[in-house]
This record gives structure tokens, C-alpha cells and sequence, in this order.
């Protein structure tokens, strides 16, 4: 009898399973309208839970925030627009179903989402395949447009733009002798540290040390003893990791007395940094895509703190929200312009926008250019607080 | 002749087609739900198939060695990444070797192989892993052996990530042909199960069995211990690299980090709750555990019941499943099926239809 039980249960999952496909798709926090009229279906793709969550969270929530201003505002041609959000648990084959579940069985028209290029990857070539436009709100891999298709864009610059700020601004601030450690766990940390070497060497500068770790490595202390046992200890350290592991990284380098300036790429651009690392966070600069401050932002960037504040009742955490407020008003404005819904007019609009007013940023394309060209900000971490040190956008940019 | 004996004469040991068709008959629901959905469900069902299909290669083919031989191994995964990287190398277009792989060495560098091939060699090169280090490995037992499979998991993932040239290393493995349909995968579905249940019913077997439940009285009685395990790693290794090469050639885009410890965990977790060492279990855990957690993830941004709302808990799925795990663990630790083999064969027995509605002798 009990073997029934195993059986009967199993038949309820499956028959729950069968009928829970069809369940309407869940639209974002409950406040987009979902109205029985005819909407504009955007697709949100993040991973709400995961390693990624940290970056992702603030991009979904600038998104949602970007979609009640646009429906308030009447929408696109007084149609309301839909964004319906999935949690990719940056986990590739949930990315790859949570894609396809969006595409075919949500019917979005476009879809946006991830931070990171290893997700966006594992979406791209689904949306490509569909003919569904797809804007990635942060995964900054310059190389994406040409692994995925015509399909792919960035929202962010590329990790080739920011590898070449990071380079110009500490040769010419701290020195031409430079300690890298990389991560050699993720794709976007390999190439960063690939991009900031070659710019590095370009203008003459000398890495006098380079080590790796392993995404999640919690002990660094093989690495700092290499460091310390440096005759001479080097200008600046740069530092390629992801946002989980930054934190622990400058606490332990620091604590072992490196007190020299750290460098190194968005990864840095979390709240963890400065709530693993502590006072250990001072001295510490990184490229992003704009300075989340209410006093010392740009006005854009001061109206949209104040209206994050007002819709979730705290700072937005990262230059990630302001990039996934960005996206969804960039796409809904491609959407408005196409004067379709069709994948290919929409794509076409993306490329021929020039001089869209982001928060993070101006967003200019080309049909040859899927990636942006934009500026970059450079943030120095001083009493805990994250401080505007640059501004800057690169001489020379080494190629994908 | 009176009545008891007659009765007692009319049971008989259930005909060969009959013990095969019992067997087969799940394999043929399963098959026919495959079909339906191919016809009838939409992309994002199929998809969920698939993924429920590789799992059931995965798990069977790790309850294979875990279950049978008793040998907790939590290194299994490390098999499927060579799987996974030695077929998409194989199957890689030359083209996109050329801007991949540059540093690939010649003899590689203008291979492309089809698909069975590549799924055949790449499940030898994880047989021939796992024959080397079977050898030291499965000679220990209870937790030193489970933690130097994990070992081996660990030492796979650093050599994929530092072997760049073959594997570029860390970065996404981008650009293999997406051969892997849901008739290929169920295909091999169905080897998985059949080769675990035949060697389940051979000597080898029984030898695995015998050396599961107590390793001295085994010896005593001339079961070789070493041998026995190592013939169900190499061919677990074989079905579980198979899986890898199927499911490298589905995701498209993978990288060493998809072959660690979250994958582990998922594929334990089926194996566990469905039942170590009975093949229905690992399926039926399979299946149980991907559509449950699929149910969830699609509650995850809020429902109704009725007139109470529930608001959007994104992790919701993975906190209830984990729960789930508990309880299982903590009231029916054999798992669901226990050990035991869900057996149809009762239903091709004309005398189990007639003793339904037989009236009970007094």
C-alpha cells in the first residue's frame, strides 16, 4: 500500500506540473499593470537568488522602478507595458528554461536582464534563435555581440573599456609597476585581467607580479606572502574578482599589511565590499558605470536615488539599479520608435539610438555597434563611502 | 483433491514476457508522455522534459554505483564534465575551433566528429578516468572513499579550468551544435535503466550486493571486494559521462563551474530521496524532485488562492525543497521507494485481474 502512496503522490506532482504551465506569468513585485487590454509583454531575466543576486536585485528593481513611471506616463502609444521578471537562480539550464518559458509561453516582444556574461550567454542564443531583441543590463563581455548575434546588445560598456580606464588612470596616478591577481573562475574576471594587461603594457607600465585564485576561495594567504616577499613592493594592486569575493579579498590583504591602493573593475561595485571589508575598504578604487550619490551625482543620478528611495525606502544599492532603469526605459523608448512589435524593427531602433539620456551614462550604438560607448566613473571607497575620483573615457581601447 | 491444494496449484511463477512486459511498462508510459508532449506541449514543457530525461541518466546511472555497491560517491559529476568537454571538443565545428580553441595541437584542431561518436568517446574517456583512480580510490570505504571521490571532483575542476588551450579554461565553452533532442536523450534513458537493471540481476551484481551489506562475509565466500566496485564505476562512470556529452550538446554553453557542487547536490538530492539501490526509485525521485521544483519556481512570483494573495519569495522553491529533504531524511531515510522495485507484472498475470473480484473463501 505505501508503495501506492509513492505513486499516487508522483501522479499529483506530474498532473500539478501539467496545469501549473499555465499559469499566468508573474509580473513584477504586483504593481505593473496588468490590465485585460491588449499589453506590450517585456521580458525581465534575472537571477533574483544565486551568486549574482547582489547585482541582479538592484537591476530588476531600477527596471520595475523605470516600468511605473512609463506606464504612469501613459505607456507606449497608450498601450500599458508588462515586464515580467524570472528568476534565473544563476543556474545556466534554469537561465536557459526561465528564456525559453518567456519566449514561448509569455510571448514578450523583447527581453532584458543579467549582470553577468556567463547568464547572458546561456539566454542569448535562445532569444537570437526567436528573433527577440535582448538588452543585457550589466554583463559587461565586449565579445557578447559576436558569440550570440545580431539579437545581442549591452547596456553597460564593455570590460575592454573599463580594463583600459583602470589601466590609464593608475599608471598615471600611482605608478608603472603593477601586482595583478585575477580570478580564473568566471569568464568576466579572465578577461577583464586579459584587457588590463594588454592597455597596462601599452603604455609602458610592468606587472611586476601575477598570481590567480579560484572563484569562492576564502583563504588568500599563499597569494600575500608571494606580495610580501616582493623586494619592492609595487604602485598599485589590481585586483579582478566578483562581487562575493571582494570583500574577503581586501580584508585579508590589508590585514596582512598591503596598505597600498587596490584597483579593479564593477565587481567592486556591491555593498559587500564595504560590509565584509570594513575600514579595510579605504583606499580602494574601481571603474563602475556611475556613482550612486546623492550629493555628489549628476542631477539624473540625484532624481533617480530620490525616487529609488521613495519606491523601496532605501539608497539604491549599485550602479546595477540605474543600469536596469536604463535598459527598460531604453528598450520601451526602441519599442516606441520601432512603431512595432516585431523583434527585428525593435533591434533595428536600438541601433539607431544616439544620445539616449541614461542615468548611468549616455547610450549612443551603431549598426556596427552593439556595445555603447560610454564613460567611465572611476570610485575611490574613503570613510566607507563610495567617492566620485574620475571621470574618464579611455585614449585607446584594446580590441574584444 | 480438495480445494486448497487446487488453489495453491494455480499459482504459478509468472511467464518470462510476462516479468519483461511488467518491467517495460513504465518505459512505455514514459515514452508515450514523451510523445504527447512533443506534439501538444509548448517549448518551455519540452525543455523541462528534457532536462527531466538527463536527470534520469544522471541519478540511475550514479544509483548504479552508490546504491548497489554501497560506496557513497560524491565525485560523479567529475564524469560528466568529461563527458561534456571531451564531446563538444570532438563535435566543435572547425570554424569556431579556429576562433575558440586556437591553441588547440593539429590532430584535434581539424577533427569534427557526429554526435554518437563523440557521446561514445567521451563516455570511454570517463570509464578511463574512472578505471585509473578506481583503482587506489575504491579500495577505502565509508567516508574516507567520499571524501576522496569529492577529492577527484575537485582535481577534475582545476584541470579543466587550467588546461585553457583544450577547454578555454574558466570562460563559457560556447558554440556546440545543439544535437541533443529529447528522442536522443530518452533513447539513452532507456539503456541507462535496462543496463542497471540487467547488471543488477547478474553475478556482478550479486557480488556488489553481497560486498554492499557486509564486506567479510563476502570475502569469506569469494567475492572480490575491489572488483566488483570497479566494474560499477567504470560502467557508471560510462552512463554518467554519456549524460554529460548530451547534456553539453542541449545547454549550448557551459563552463567547469556547471560541474561542481551545485550539481552534485542536485543529483544526490534525487537520488536520495527516490532510494539508493532501486532503479524505479532513481526514476521516480527524478521525476518527483525536477517537476516539483519546477512547480514551485513557477509559484515563485505570487499566486492566488482564492481570495488570499501570496506575494512574490524568489528561493521560495529551493527553501521548500531543501525541506522536503529533511523531512524525507528525517521519516523515511530509505528514500521513497525503499530499496524496493515497483514490479507490474502482476498486471499481465491473468490471475491478479480474477483474484479483484474472486470472493473471499471463508
Amino acid at each position: 500500500m505505501k508503495r501506492i502512496g509513492s505513486l499516487l503522490s508522483l501522479a499529483l506532482v506530474i498532473a500539478l506540473f501539467i496545469s501549473g504551465c499555465t499559469t499566468p506569468a508573474p509580473t513584477g513585485g504586483g504593481e505593473a499593470a496588468s490590465a485585460p487590454a491588449e499589453t506590450i509583454k517585456v521580458g525581465g531575466a534575472f537571477n533574483l537568488t544565486g551568486e549574482l543576486s547582489s547585482l541582479d536585485v538592484p537591476a530588476a528593481n531600477g527596471a520595475k522602478l523605470a516600468l511605473s513611471e512609463i506606464n504612469a506616463a501613459g505607456g507606449i502609444d497608450g498601450k500599458q507595458v508588462e515586464l515580467i521578471i524570472r528568476d534565473g537562480k544563476t543556474d545556466p539550464a534554469t537561465v536557459a528554461n526561465i528564456t525559453t518559458q518567456l519566449i514561448d509561453s509569455d510571448k514578450v516582444v523583447a527581453m532584458i536582464g543579467f549582470t553577468d556574461s556567463d547568464s547572458a550567454l546561456a539566454s542569448g542564443p535562445l532569444c537570437q534563435e526567436a528573433g527577440i531583441p535582448f538588452i543585457t543590463a550589466g554583463a559587461t563581455s565586449p565579445k557578447l555581440p559576436s558569440q550570440v548575434g545580431d539579437m545581442m546588445f549591452l547596456a553597460p560598456f564593455g570590460d575592454n573599456v573599463q580594463a583600459a580606464v583602470g589601466a590609464e588612470f593608475a599608471y598615471d596616478r600611482f605608478g608603472p609597476k603593477a601586482y595583478l591577481l585575477w580570478d580564473k573562475g568566471t569568464e568576466y574576471t579572465t578577461l577583464l585581467a586579459d584587457y588590463f594587461k594588454t592597455r597596462f603594457a601599452e603604455l609602458g607600465g610592468e606587472i611586476v607580479l601575477e598570481d590567480t585564485y579560484q572563484s569562492g576561495d576564502k583563504d588568500f594567504s599563499a597569494q600575500i606572502a608571494k606580495v610580501k616577499a616582493l623586494g619592492e613592493q609595487p604602485d598599485f594592486y589590481y585586483i579582478s574578482a566578483v562581487p562575493d569575493d571582494i570583500g574577503t579579498t581586501v580584508k585579508q590583504f590589508r590585514e596582512a599589511g598591503i596598505t597600498g591602493p587596490i584597483v579593479g573593475g564593477d565587481g567592486y561595485d556591491t555593498p559587500l565590499l564595504v560590509e565584509v571589508a570594513g575600514d579595510a575598504a579605504n583606499n580602494v578604487f574601481f571603474t563602475t558605470h556611475a556613482l550612486m550619490d546623492p550629493d555628489n551625482g549628476s542631477d539624473a543620478v540625484k532624481k533617480f536615488i530620490a525616487d529609488y528611495n521613495a519606491e523601496y525606502g532605501h539608497d539604491p544599492e549599485n550602479a546595477f539599479a540605474a543600469l536596469g532603469y536604463d535598459t527598460m526605459k531604453l528598450i520601451v523608448d526602441a519599442i516606441q520608435r520601432a512603431g512595432s512589435t516585431d523583434g527585428a524593427a525593435i533591434a533595428k531602433a536600438i541601433e539607431e539610438t544616439q544620445g539616449f539620456p541614461g542615468v548611468a551614462g549616455e547610450l549612443n550604438y551603431s549598426a556596427s555597434e552593439h556595445v555603447p560607448r560610454k564613460g567611465v566613473t572611476m570610485i575611490e571607497v574613503k570613510d566607507g563611502k563610495f567617492t566620485l575620483a574620475a571621470e574618464m573615457v579611455p585614449e585607446k581601447v584594446p580590441a574584444p | 483433491m480438495d480445494d486448497s491444494l487446487s488453489r495453491s496449484a494455480s499459482i504459478t511463477q509468472p511467464a518470462p514476457w510476462q516479468r519483461y512486459a511488467g518491467v517495460a511498462t513504465p518505459l512505455l508510459l514514459l515514452l508515450l508522455v514523451t510523445f504527447y508532449l512533443q506534439w501538444a506541449g509548448s517549448a518551455y514543457i519540452q525543455r523541462v522534459w528534457i532536462i527531466l530525461g538527463l536527470d534520469i541518466i544522471l541519478v540511475t546511472s550514479l544509483n548504479l554505483f552508490n546504491g548497489f555497491t554501497g560506496v557513497f560517491s560524491l565525485g560523479h559529476v567529475g564524469f560528466m564534465a568529461i563527458g561534456a568537454y571531451v564531446s563538444a571538443i570532438l563535435t566543435l565545428p572547425l570554424e569556431k575551433k579556429a576562433t575558440n580553441l586556437p591553441d588547440l595541437p593539429a590532430w584535434l584542431a581539424h577533427t569534427q566528429l557526429g554526435f554518437l561518436p563523440a557521446i561514445l568517446i567521451g563516455g570511454l574517456a570517463a570509464t578511463l578516468v574512472a578505471l585509473v583512480i578506481g583503482r587506489p580510490v575504491l579500495r577505502l570505504s565509508g567516508h574516507y572513499v567520499a571524501v576522496a571521490t569529492l577529492a577527484f571532483l575537485v582535481i577534475v575542476r582545476v584541470i579543466l579550468i587550467n588546461a585553457t588551450p583544450y577547454t578555454r579554461g574558466s570562460r563559457t565553452f560556447s558554440g556546440t551544435p545543439a544535437y541533443t533532442t529529447v528522442w536522443w536523450v530518452y533513447a539513452w534513458a532507456v539503456v541507462t535503466v535496462y543496463v542497471a537493471w540487467r547488471v543488477l540481476r547478474s553475478p556482478y551484481g550479486r557480488a556488489m550486493l553481497a560486498q554492499r551489506e557486509d564486506r567479510a562475509a563476502a570475502r569469506s565466500i569469494g567475492v572480490r571486494v575491489l572488483r566488483s566496485r570497479m566494474w560499477a564505476f567504470g560502467i557508471s562512470a560510462f552512463l554518467t559521462g554519456v549524460a554529460g556529452a548530451l547534456w553539453g550538446h542541449y545547454i549550448l554553453s557551459f563552463s567547469p563551474n556547471a560541474f561542481y557542487f551545485a550539481e552534485t547536490f542536485s543529483i544526490i538530492t534525487m537520488l536520495v530521496v527516490g532510494g539508493m539501490g532501486s532503479i524505479s526509485g532513481s526514476v521516480i525521485g527524478t521525476i518527483l524532485v525536477v517537476l516539483l521544483s519546477e512547480v514551485l519556481r513557477n509559484l515563485e512570483g505570487g499566486f492566488s488562492l482564492g481570495v488570499v494573495q501570496i506575494p512574490s519569495l524568489y528561493g521560495m522553491s529551493q527553501i521548500l525543497m531543501a525541506i522536503l529533504f529533511i523531512i524525507i531524511l528525517i521519516f523515511r531515510r530509505e528514500g521513497l521507494m525503499g530499496g524496493h522495485e515497483i514490479d507490474l507484472t502482476r498486471l499481465y498475470v491473468p490471475d491478479f485481474w480474477q483474484s479483484l473480484f474472486r470472493r473471499k473463501e471463508v
